[in-house]
């Protein structure tokens, strides 16, 4: 989830209207944002909506409580504005249908930067193309001074080798493979364009070099400053309608502090999603149309089609009511989050306060209870209490070398790929090294230990579905100076016993145990269990510094 | 307590030590052990007890040094010390050889040669031309008085230091610790000797018990012997200090944390919901693609779930809703919807991780068939990558579930919430914000007054999309619950480090409680 930083004052100014920090706070939750307390002066907010990158400035938070406190649509007058004469355009080279097919810019002049823009311009940026633009692959984001750029603008595919600018924070021209061999930001993002054999770059008229999308802006042209009036925000991504989303999100981030947007259009030899000629900012609003009656079942109200069509309308989305009680429903352009009816319906409710609704107790009779798996493990658990065992729980993660190495065992078992640390790398098929675990880390407590744990396992088997199997086991360890074989026997046989199951050992010699002092047990024709007195070269490998014998059973076998 | 109290109390011991005690006046400990006739052991344990009761008090301490005679004194006084016998022998035979003058000893040989070298420094013997000769005029006094010591220490088995003469206990001490020799001739023990007085309430108790004709020869406990030849009838029982502190015993119990989710267990149940089940090892289809999840969702990449090494995909998927999921990501399928718009990847669907939610369950369970009106729950183990530390797990366990039925909707998705909020989280005051899950729409998450956290998130619920029930066949709302319990946990549990909640140390393990009252 996205978390940002923005003055309070800032906030205030973009939403209109002089609020205390209580009232404001209570806002939050219109724009899914909770506030996550202050850090150098600013409040750090949280965005709990992964869909809605247009909640991710101050902005746009500002934005949608101001149609909550105002009950109107923002005006973007721009969404629907005629193309641009020729000039203000981008050419788009044939060689980047494979590359990096979309670019997308607009212009925004008549206010000048100032510090509080630029930090917050910066901000979103990042949010937008690290996070909503998954490190820059779906949207890349550029923005230079309009003023020093001769249009029209040209994105064009470059061989590495040939094409050179000096980047940020660099001193130097370098080649398109020089910035991604040497540059940091080379580094990071060269996994997105190196697979090609040309790269992506935007020039102006002149031959002047603004970026080599998606990595790095140049230095002659690609650096904002305050002070600046006139700038030229432009986006590449491979999805028109992300880019065309992010930059909508832009173009009313910079109207909204009362700048001027002029779109651009990109000329393309290939097609798009919206054809050859695309002008940004785009209206890509979607429309939904649902039924008055599902609305009001969704939220147990009796809404007028009235109430609705305000609601929405003050929640930023356009509403008509149609014949036959249809709502239609229209999602402003900076948002692409409407894909079904739902979608509507949480907005209503969001916009009308969750706490306006009264919680109804559902009525409808349900017979409750634990599963017949937990039924029986939770018997055992009875028993193995009774016997003088205490219950432990343990983490079903743990080192290969503890399942494996220090077991003497060498089976297959459930991997995980990409672990994080050694200590929590595999899955355990037995309880034994829960057991084990517990005893390596109790070696101070007062003698006898009587321990047992009943609990799941993943059991390394390809002929099951997912290459495994989930077991319910129940297992018991006695350690002392005295305990053995025959001591778990006496309990495995009371446990055996009183589970009312019919059993009989069979001696076979396991890795961990004493040869000869090892058995497994079978009900009927099935192995469901194992007892072992252990094998010295075991407990020293876990330092255990008393003997100790320990029996499991499969509990999902058993049943 | 009163003195009356106190007496009955005594036990049998401790009245034999009183009996001993003179009434006025110090009474010296071994005194008074002799004249009860006790091991040592029971009579200090009685004295501990008199002296914590204030019956007795310690008037002082005196240290008590008593001398022994070691192996090698004891051999000493059998055959004489080293230092007599080399002076008999010299005088005997005049003009040996060193040699033949120290051998032939039944003694150790460095003890001999110590002794020469001594009776040489001091002049008693001398060596002259031919060998060894005894000087007459020597003064061999402080030899004799100590053979005499030794001679007269191995008769008896110890012998107050302090009680014999002055010049001789200065032998002794510089024969304790002499060097060059492996042993000393004596031992000294240190002892102290308790000297103790009765209280004046002591006095009083002690006449008491007397008075009570409390003899110390009362049962203190009943045999069966004595209850098959009926003895102890007619016999006086020790009545016990009941307050006095038991020994601990290490007992059997369930696990704490177990205790605690057993507990959730129980309310759920009592609720009307019923447990879900499922493996550890589950498919991305079922642990994110059922639930609408798109595959280039943020919170699928490789750093929030753990992938299986191998085999790394399911052999198929069971039951099957392939098409219907995939038509619901792609373009919405039947759910009304228009999808996320994407290609469906339908071998990475089958990719195997452990599982990341508990939602997957109910996922499952609505492919399977869930009853409508039906509420199911799971207490799910979960596991997602995270650096492990006092507040991060990266395997713990996930309270959710799932309720269906016509009648679901917003308002009676509040409303199990804030059964939830009162029933299991005993929380006083409940409020609701929007919230964002993939899968459900509209989302919601509880926040609850707690009485001693202060306002916590309860948990997350919503309405489950249409996008992930319709393709699992289920045309009736469902709403969707997780509820946070690991805080709730951690409070009645009284820990701060969410790794102790799966601790393995077994004293901590004996001695924790749940106390279900302070969550």
């Amino acid at each position: 989830m996205p978390t940002i930083s923005c003055s309070e004052r800032d906030l205030l100014a973009l939403i209109g209207e002089e609020l205390d920090r209580d009232r404001l706070l209570s806002l939050l939750p219109l724009a899914k944002a909770s506030f996550d307390g202050e850090e150098d002066g600013k409040l750090r907010i949280e965005l709990q909506d992964t869909n809605r990158p247009d909640l991710w400035s101050c902005e746009g938070i500002a934005r949608q409580i101001r149609a909550r406190l105002r009950g109107a649509l923002p005006a973007y007058p721009f969404f629907r504005a005629r193309p641009p004469r020729a000039g203000g355009r981008i050419e788009v080279d044939a060689g980047l249908a494979a590359i990096r097919p979309i670019v997308g810019a607009f212009i925004a002049r008549g206010v000048r930067v100032d510090e509080a823009t630029l930090v917050q311009i910066i901000q979103t940026q990042e949010k937008l193309c690290e996070g909503y633009g998954h490190k820059r692959r779906e949207a890349a984001m550029g923005v230079y001074d309009a003023s020093a750029i001769a249009f029209p603008v040209r994105y064009r595919a470059a061989r590495p080798e040939e094409a050179r600018f000096v980047p940020l924070g660099f001193e130097e021209p370098m080649t398109l493979e020089e910035i991604l061999r040497e540059h940091p930001k080379g580094r990071e993002y060269r996994r997105l364009v190196e697979a090609c054999p040309r790269y992506p770059l935007l020039e102006d008229a002149a031959g002047t070099v603004l970026s080599f999308p998606p990595i790095i802006n140049s230095r002659a042209l690609g650096e904002v400053a305050v002070g600046d009036d006139n700038l030229f925000v432009e986006v590449t991504g491979h999805d028109l309608q992300v880019v065309a989303l992010v930059l909508n999100i832009m173009a009313c981030n910079f109207a909204d502090r009362g700048w001027k947007i002029v779109p651009i259009t990109a000329v393309y030899p290939y097609d798009t999603a919206a054809g050859r000629e695309v002008t940004i900012p785009m209206d890509i609003a979607c429309t939904l149309e649902v039924p008055l009656a599902g609305i009001n079942q969704a939220l147990g109200l009796t809404l007028a089609g009235k109430e609705v069509r305000e609601l929405l309308r003050a929640y930023g989305v356009a509403a008509q009511l149609k014949p036959r009680g249809i709502v239609r429903a229209t999602a402003p352009a900076y948002r692409a989050d409407y894909m079904h009816p739902a979608d509507v319906i949480e907005d209503i409710a969001i916009c009308r306060g969750y706490d306006g609704f009264a919680p109804l107790m559902p009525a409808a009779f349900t017979v409750g209870g634990l599963a017949p798996s937990t039924l029986f493990a939770d018997r055992v658990r009875q028993e193995l209490v009774g016997y003088g065992f205490q219950e432990v729980f343990s983490n079903v993660l743990m080192s290969r070398e503890e399942a494996r190495t220090r077991l003497r065992i060498d089976a297959p078992l459930v991997e995980i790929e990409n672990y994080v640390a050694d200590t929590y790398a595999v899955v355990r098929d037995r309880l034994l090294v829960s057991l084990l675990r517990v005893e390596a880390a109790s070696t101070k407590a007062q003698y006898p230990h009587q321990i047992f744990e009943v609990g799941e396992v993943a059991v390394y088997d390809e002929a099951a579905v997912h290459g495994s199997r989930t077991e319910d086991r129940a297992a018991a360890l006695m350690a002392s100076g005295e305990a053995g074989f025959s001591d778990m026997h006496s309990y495995l046989d009371a446990l055996m016993y009183f589970l009312a199951r019919d059993y009989r050992l069979e001696s076979r010699d396991a890795p961990f145990a004493i040869e000869g002092r090892a058995a497994v047990v079978r009900v009927g024709d099935k192995e469901v269990g194992v007892i072992a007195e252990l094998h010295p070269e075991v407990l020293t490998a876990w330092g255990l510094e008393a003997p100790a014998a320990y029996f499991e059973i499969n509990l999902s076998a058993l049943a | 307590m009163d003195i009356e109290t106190l007496a009955r109390g005594l036990h049998p011991l401790e009245i034999r030590v009183l009996r001993a005690c003179p009434e006025r006046g110090e009474a010296e400990e071994k005194q008074v052990r002799s004249e009860a006739g006790l091991e040592e052991g029971q009579f200090r344990r009685a004295v501990q007890w008199l002296l914590s009761k204030e019956i007795v008090a310690v008037v002082r301490e005196e240290v008590v040094e008593t001398i022994r005679l070691t192996e090698l004194g004891k051999a000493f006084a059998a055959k004489g010390t080293p230092e007599m016998q080399l002076l008999a022998r010299a005088a005997a035979m005049p003009g040996l050889t060193v040699p033949e003058c120290t051998a032939g000893f039944d003694l150790p040989e460095e003890e001999v040669r110590a002794a020469f070298g001594k009776l040489r420094k001091l002049d008693a013997l001398r060596i002259a031309g031919g060998g060894v000769e005894l000087n007459q005029g020597a003064d061999i006094g402080p030899f004799e008085r100590v053979s005499a010591l030794i001679a007269r220490l191995a008769g008896q088995a110890g012998a107050a230091l302090a009680a014999l003469p002055a010049d001789e206990q200065e032998t002794v001490r510089s024969l304790v610790h002499k060097r060059m020799r492996a042993k000393g001739v004596f031992y000294l023990e240190r002892a102290t000797n308790l000297v103790f007085a009765l209280t004046a309430a002591g006095a009083e108790v002690r006449a008491k018990a007397f008075a009570l004709g409390l003899r110390g020869e009362e049962v203190s406990r009943l045999t069966p012997e004595m209850l098959r030849d009926g003895s102890w009838r007619g016999k006086t029982f020790r009545k016990y200090s009941v307050d006095f502190a038991p020994p601990r015993r290490v007992l059997a119990r369930r696990h704490p944390y177990r205790e605690f989710l057993d507990f959730v267990k129980s309310k759920l149940t009592s609720m009307g919901f019923v447990e879900m089940r499922g493996p550890l090892v589950e498919c991305e289809f079922w642990n994110m693609d059922a639930l609408f999840m798109p595959q280039f969702h943020a919170a699928r990449e490789i750093h929030d779930a753990y992938f299986v090494k191998a085999p790394t995909h399911a052999a198929r998927l069971e039951p099957d809703f392939l098409a219907q999921v995939a038509a619901a990501h792609e373009n919405g399928g039947e759910s009304g919807g228009r999808g996320w718009r994407y290609t469906f990847d339908r071998e990475r669907t089958r990719r195997l991780v452990l599982r990341t939610q508990g939602t997957a369950l109910s996922a499952r369970q609505l492919g399977l068939g869930a009853l409508v009106p039906g509420r199911y729950f799971a207490m799910a183990r979960c596991f997602r990558p995270d650096t492990v530390d006092a507040t991060h797990a990266c395997d713990f366990f996930q309270c959710e579930g799932i309720a269906l039925g016509e009648e679901i909707n917003f308002r009676t998705l509040l409303g199990l919430l804030a059964l939830f909020a009162t029933e299991v989280a005993k929380a006083e005051e409940v409020k609701f914000v929007p919230a964002y899950f993939p899968f459900t729409e509209p989302s919601v998450e509880a926040h609850i007054r707690h009485p001693r956290l202060g306002w916590i998130e309860l948990g997350g619920a919503g309405i489950f999309r249409p996008e992930v029930t319709y393709p699992l066949g289920v045309k009736a709302p469902v709403l969707a619950w997780g509820l946070g319990l690991d805080r709730m946990a951690m409070v009645a549990l009284k820990i701060n480090d969410i790794r102790e909640l799966f601790s393995r140390d077994l004293d901590a393990l004996r001695t924790r409680r749940l106390e279900l009252e302070l969550y």
